[in-house]
């Protein structure tokens, strides 16, 4: 099983490489910073004996990517899943940030996730099914003032899967969006949780956990895993409740979360 | 006068042990995580003495790379202010964490701080040791009792438990001592694992959330002071000749998990040595 990740470095790309690795799968890293990637192939290839190649890239940037997509062509390499993990937040009010931010977030996102995706489609083996997962977000399953672009771009992955999945069901090709709550992946992330209190510890999932049933899902082939049952009651009753009011809830939390984070 | 390199030097335990080291007299180098609190932590401690021989160096010790880059920093500083002699190595810098989170390399993070960077450490500060015939001391506990390594998933990737997770981290701590004493002893190297007891510090509050923070918090007023565990440290950093013993508790040795023996020792040496990429002292 060949697997390239996007975003392999950060928190949750390296949680599927590991789980990868376990489960003896070949790697193709690729992610915007070097030594990140050079220092994880070094330790899994010491914890598992996995093999790993990586690529440095910014998958934002039309010639890198084409330069990746080279780097995989002349290993004459078949690819059987893709992970799109690579994205961006800004987080703050929408005045508030600069739109070389906004912009941004919608370039990784959505720009880069479907250049990517395009791109592999092209190294799937005949006869053979691709997976392909990509990395929405509980912030998907509804509108959220403060997070309003973020939220949006991972509502967009959400669909696109959707779609995509049934368009190319019949190749052979199946995609599965991941709407995860909080991952305590970075410091950052970690504070943010614990701003949020009770709801922060609850809608959050265990890292690990998300790796491992995932690559699961997607092997039986799932088009929608939303980790965690209360995270799967709010996006249910998101889908009841009258949308204004979600929202007006949605922004007093974040309020309250942003207020805190910046008195801290 | 001894010669002493520190990790996790700026709060808690570590702080408590540089002062009172200092104030008898030794010289120190300290490693913490930032820049910043590494410069708190000066200033608080020229307070309690203005002419402390006290140096700071910052690391990320989780990182192995950041491991490697400040100890041939230290090397540098000690061959050309110390004579290459290093008398004591107090391996001190812990964390817990609430979830699982990986280093850069993937390593769960609790093994990769608690384990990994002292067996690093010690590695690669080992010839200056080994010159002073000196002394090597990991910060361990009670908690590594009741507890058995789980060898087929040591990341604890699978049904991660925090509080497991931590314990085998000072299990692993146990083990590296035996297996240190065992390879290093006949080159006039001894190494102690300390049990400080419960003490109040503030370990279980730096990026943890929700139930570990808040047990730790409840828990840890019950704890001494961590000057109390400080003298354990100054013990056996001082004495003329290497103290008995190898898990030390006060003054005195203790008991410690019959887990604890030759076979379960040089395997972890072996899975360490692969982890960190590095051949160190073959017993044949």
């Amino acid at each position: 099983m060949n697997v390239v990740i996007t975003g392999a470095a950060g928190g949750l790309g390296r949680a599927f490489a590991v789980e990868c690795a376990k489960r003896g799968y070949n790697l193709i890293l690729t992610d915007i910073c070097e030594q990140g990637l050079k220092t994880l192939a070094e330790g899994l290839i010491r914890s598992y004996d996995a093999d790993v190649i990586y690529f440095t890239c910014d998958i934002t940037d039309e010639k890198q990517t084409e330069k990746f997509r080279k780097f995989i062509d002349i290993r004459n390499i078949y690819i059987d899943m893709l992970f799109n993990v690579a994205g961006i937040d800004h987080e703050g009010a929408f005045t508030q940030r600069s739109f070389e931010q906004i912009n941004s977030i919608v370039k990784v996102n959505i720009e880069a996730t479907l250049r990517i995706t395009y791109m592999m489609l092209n190294f799937k083996r005949v006869d053979e099914p691709f997976r392909i997962i990509n990395v929405s977000s509980l912030a998907s399953q509804f509108p959220m003032p403060l997070k309003a672009v973020y939220a949006a771009s991972k509502r967009f992955i959400l669909d696109f899967s959707y779609a995509l999945n049934e368009e190319l069901n019949e190749k052979n090709v199946y995609v599965l969006s991941l709407c995860p709550g909080g991952l305590a992946t970075t410091q950052n992330a970690i504070e943010g949780m614990a701003v949020q209190g009770f709801f922060g510890n609850a809608t959050s999932n265990r890292l690990e956990v998300v790796a491992r049933k995932t690559i699961d899902k997607s092997l039986r082939k799932r088009r929608v895993y939303i980790p965690g049952a209360l995270n799967r009651i709010f996006s249910v009753a998101g889908k009841f409740l009258p949308v204004t009011m979600i929202t007006r809830v949605i922004y007093m939390r974040w309020k309250r979360a942003l207020s805190l984070r910046c008195n801290t | 006068m001894k010669n002493i390199v520190i990790t996790g030097a700026t709060s808690g335990i570590g702080l408590a042990v540089c002062e009172t080291l200092l104030v008898a007299g030794h010289r120190v180098i300290g490693i913490g995580r930032s820049a910043e609190s590494c410069d708190k932590a000066k200033i608080y401690l020229l307070s309690k003495k203005n002419n402390a021989d006290i140096t700071y160096f910052n690391a990320d010790l989780m990182q192995m790379a950041e491991v490697r880059k400040v100890s041939s920093k230290i090397i540098e500083y000690i061959d050309s202010n110390w004579d290459g002699m290093l008398d004591v190595l107090i391996n001190n810098a812990g964390c817990v964490r609430s979830r699982y989170c990986t280093t850069k390399e993937g390593y769960e993070q609790q093994f990769a701080l608690n384990h990994l960077a002292p067996f690093l450490m010690t590695y690669s500060l080992i010839d200056s040791l080994i010159k002073a015939k000196g002394r090597v001391i990991v910060t361990s506990s009670e908690s590594h009792k009741n507890m058995s390594m789980r060898w087929d998933d040591l990341m604890f990737t699978r049904f991660y438990k925090p509080l497991m997770a931590y314990k085998q981290s000072k299990l692993a701590n146990m083990l590296f001592i035996l297996g240190l004493n065992d390879r290093f002893s006949k080159k006039g190297i001894r190494a102690y694992c300390v049990d400080p007891g419960l003490v109040n510090t503030e370990i279980g509050l730096k990026q943890t959330f929700g139930i570990v923070s808040l047990v730790w918090s409840l828990r840890k007023k019950k704890g001494v002071t961590p000057d109390v565990p400080a003298k354990t440290y100054h013990f056996i950093t001082s004495s003329e000749t290497h103290p008995e013993g190898m898990y030390i508790h006060g003054e005195e040795k203790k008991e410690y998990s019959s887990y604890v023996n030759r076979e379960n020792a040089d395997r972890l040496w072996r899975i360490s040595e692969n982890l960190c990429g590095v051949e160190f002292g073959r017993l044949r």
